[in-house]
């Protein structure tokens, strides 16, 4: 029983970080149709930013959270605004994503790579060695503190996007892009705006992640299938689902892994991605696609 | 347009006129991107390194050098092509290997079929030598199942019998190389991939013939394992004494280092098979104190091997690698380095670039006229692995990545800090 609950605890741990690393791709896949597989190359970026400082001068890495964020959502606005808007309009805006992002994410790669060189980096303040002991079952303390930052953000997201002005635009941008359009909203600003939030995320994503997981420019290869796992079982687009596919697909994975073998504790996540793909495709909150 | 037309023609025409300089071709795929990224990067160094010094001191017989170095992204397909690119394309007299047991056991195949020499940095599984190559010569110690002869002597000559490890929790990467040290360690027949045939069979293995009892064993996957607490959490619940970490990379050292940490495991002992480069040190501080990881290169062993004809120490290696980079090499530098200088002498010794010719010569080593490298001396068996060349066993004390063993071949072993006090 102990050892049901420990893991657990690690895999719902684990979830918080997942959970904020999908919620940009989600964000920017829902308003703009956009599959960023960059996103994970963007969290690098954030990565690099919590890392440096910490590294020169000793500086906690969550403190360079919101800097991250920042840097990630101008990276973001001029991304959108000299790349991917050009041609929102197109039918096959979303195929063409695809390849645009893989592009982006090669490009970032190579970038970090010339910058930072392919060495491993991660920042090692006390807490992300440390844990909370409660007999036998321990809670570690920087997956703990990952894990409530990522829900106070994502909550504050949800609650921008529910009660802000801008925030009803999005979703109306989300619900229907034409009709929001014929309304009124600006839907190239919401754009723009929306996925400067979600690259956001990303640099906030990377500022946590920096004392999580080893980083290096080729990582974000590994992380792709990860958070596009959890994005497609809680629905392309919506945040809610990502936050509860990234609790439920670590869990799954940490249960896995004890029970059955660490090999097959990533296999959970490729599995899910087929499993939703075949049986449900709009995920646990997702939209059902329209039939052609 | 007439004028334009006989201006280019007639530049055209000087251009081919002119003599090339006489070079010679070396092709070296590497992993600069992806999984073996950071190895792959220091592999580059060592070999710039190496080709950039013969240069310096006037090339291979009077010959230039011309180092042409391709990233392969670590994909054994991309290694493959990138070899065949080198030989069919570049026209390359000679080439150097690959990092990785997974990128060299497909390469291997095509330097074979072309009658290339196959020097390898890395590549320690034993079935890429049992495949009746003829041109393949491994730049480290023995084949990575005899990686836990070390650890085996290690637990018998230095570790006091009375406080012994009892028992072990022996946890691997699912790669290539991790595989085979992991075969030798617990002893596993060693298989043929080609036809199923046993190659080896290593029974009882390293750590039963030392007295110690498996309590518990794991892989994890080659790429995207994150969930390190959970195996760590299993390690420590398994209430081994003895922890074998064999880790396909510095990276995967680090994260089972700080989960041992985060769940407070306390083992007496802890070996790694990775984890000698400064990122380990980087990444765990403190943690890494009594931390045993075996290598092929420590800065302090006083090997002295040649380059350009003349000698070079190891301790002439760390200053030009020094100066070279701005930063202390490890082995991932120094083993490529050791493969340029075995090269460079089978193509001297050789007389010629002749593939054929080096190969002869370097079958031809023996123990009292080795291959001399930074790495020390290299003589090669029928199978192409180094005879009499046991690994060395290092240990993270106090930020020192010290040389422990074995005790009695060298100057400057320091004394094995043994238990462990947690991490």
């Amino acid at each position: 029983m102990i050892l049901l609950i420990q893991t657990l605890i690690l895999g719902i741990a684990l979830g918080g970080v997942y959970a904020l690393m999908g919620s940009g791709l989600s964000l920017i896949f829902g308003v703009m149709r956009i599959v960023n597989l960059a996103h994970p190359s963007l969290i690098m970026i954030g990565a690099y930013v919590a890392y440096w400082p910490f590294r020169l001068s000793n500086i906690e890495p969550m403190f360079m959270l919101p800097v991250a964020a920042i840097i990630l959502a101008c990276i973001g606005a001029i991304l959108y605004r000299f790349v991917f808007e050009r041609e929102a309009r197109s039918a096959k805006y979303s195929e063409m994503t695809v390849l645009l992002t893989f592009a982006l994410a090669m490009v970032v790669e190579g970038m970090l790579g010339t910058a930072f060189t392919n060495t491993q980096r991660i920042t090692s303040p006390n807490y992300a060695t440390e844990a909370f002991f409660l007999a036998d079952i321990f809670i570690p303390k920087g997956q703990l503190y990952a894990s409530i930052i990522s829900i106070i953000i994502i909550s504050a997201l949800a609650l921008f996007l529910k009660y802000s002005r801008l925030g009803y635009a999005i979703r109306a941008t989300t619900e229907n892009r034409e009709a929001a359009e014929l309304l009124g909203v600006n839907v190239n600003r919401v754009g723009l705006i929306s996925f400067a939030i979600g690259l956001a995320l990303a640099g906030a994503a990377g500022a946590l992640v920096s004392f999580i997981f080893s980083f290096f420019p080729s990582k974000h290869w590994e992380w792709i299938v990860i958070l596009m796992s959890l994005v497609v079982l809680g629905g392309m687009g919506s945040i809610l689902g990502t936050v509860i596919g990234a609790f439920l697909l670590s869990a799954v994975a940490a249960l896995v892994g004890t029970y059955f073998g660490a090999t097959w504790s990533t296999l959970t996540f490729f599995i899910a991605l087929f499993v939703v793909l075949l049986v449900r495709p709009q995920g646990l909150f997702g939209e059902k696609p329209e039939l052609a | 347009m007439k004028k334009q037309f006989f201006g280019i023609v007639a530049a055209l025409t000087v251009l081919l006129a002119t003599p090339t300089m006489a070079e010679i071709k070396i092709g070296a795929s590497l992993p600069l991107t992806g999984g073996f990224s950071i190895a792959g990067s220091k592999h580059e160094q060592g070999y710039q390194l190496c080709v950039d010094l013969i240069n310096e001191k006037g090339g291979i017989m009077g010959e230039k050098v011309n180092l042409i170095m391709s990233d392969n992204r670590s994909d054994p397909a991309t290694a493959i092509n990138q070899y065949e690119r080198f030989i069919n394309v570049d026209q390359v007299d000679a080439v150097f290997g690959t990092f990785s047991s997974r990128l060299s056991f497909p390469v291997a195949n095509i330097l074979e079929k072309n009658g290339f020499v196959h020097p390898l940095p890395a590549g320690g599984a034993l079935r890429i030598y049992t495949q009746g190559h003829q041109k393949v010569f491994y730049f480290q110690p023995s084949a990575a199942e005899y990686v836990g002869a070390t650890l085996q002597g290690i637990l018998e000559d230095l570790v006091p019998a009375d406080d012994k490890p009892a028992t072990a929790a022996v946890v691997a990467a699912d790669d290539f190389f991790a595989n085979a040290v992991e075969a030798g360690l617990l002893g596993m027949e060693v298989m043929d991939p080609a036809d199923g045939s046993v190659v080896e069979d290593l029974a009882p293995g390293f750590l039963v013939d030392a007295g110690v009892e498996i309590v518990y064993s794991e892989k994890w996957p080659e790429e995207g394992f994150n969930d390190w607490l959970t195996l760590a959490n299993s390690i420590k619940r398994s209430g081994a004494e003895l922890i074998v970490g064999l880790t396909a990379s510095a990276e995967e050292a680090v994260q089972i280092t700080r989960a041992l940490k985060t769940v407070q495991a306390d083992p007496k002992m802890v070996y790694f098979s990775q984890g000698t480069q400064s990122e380990y040190l980087e990444g765990t501080g403190e943690s890494s104190n009594s931390v045993l990881v075996h290598t092929s290169w420590h800065p302090a062993v006083p090997f002295q091997g040649l380059l350009a004809g003349e000698s070079f120490s190891n301790q002439d290696f760390v200053k030009a690698f020094e100066s070279a980079y701005g930063q202390a090499p490890d082995e991932d530098s120094a083993i490529p380095f050791a493969v340029c200088q075995g090269i460079e002498q089978a193509i001297i010794g050789a007389g010629s670039t002749g593939n054929d010719a080096m190969s002869d010569w370097l079958k031809a080593r023996t123990l009292d006229d080795p291959v001399r490298t930074i790495l020390g001396r290299f003589a090669w068996d029928e199978r192409g692995l180094p005879k009499d060349k046991p690994f060395l066993m290092s240990q993270w004390n106090d930020g020192e990545l010290q040389f422990v063993y074995p005790t009695d071949e060298f100057e400057g072993v320091q004394s094995m800090t043994y238990p462990k006090q947690g991490f």
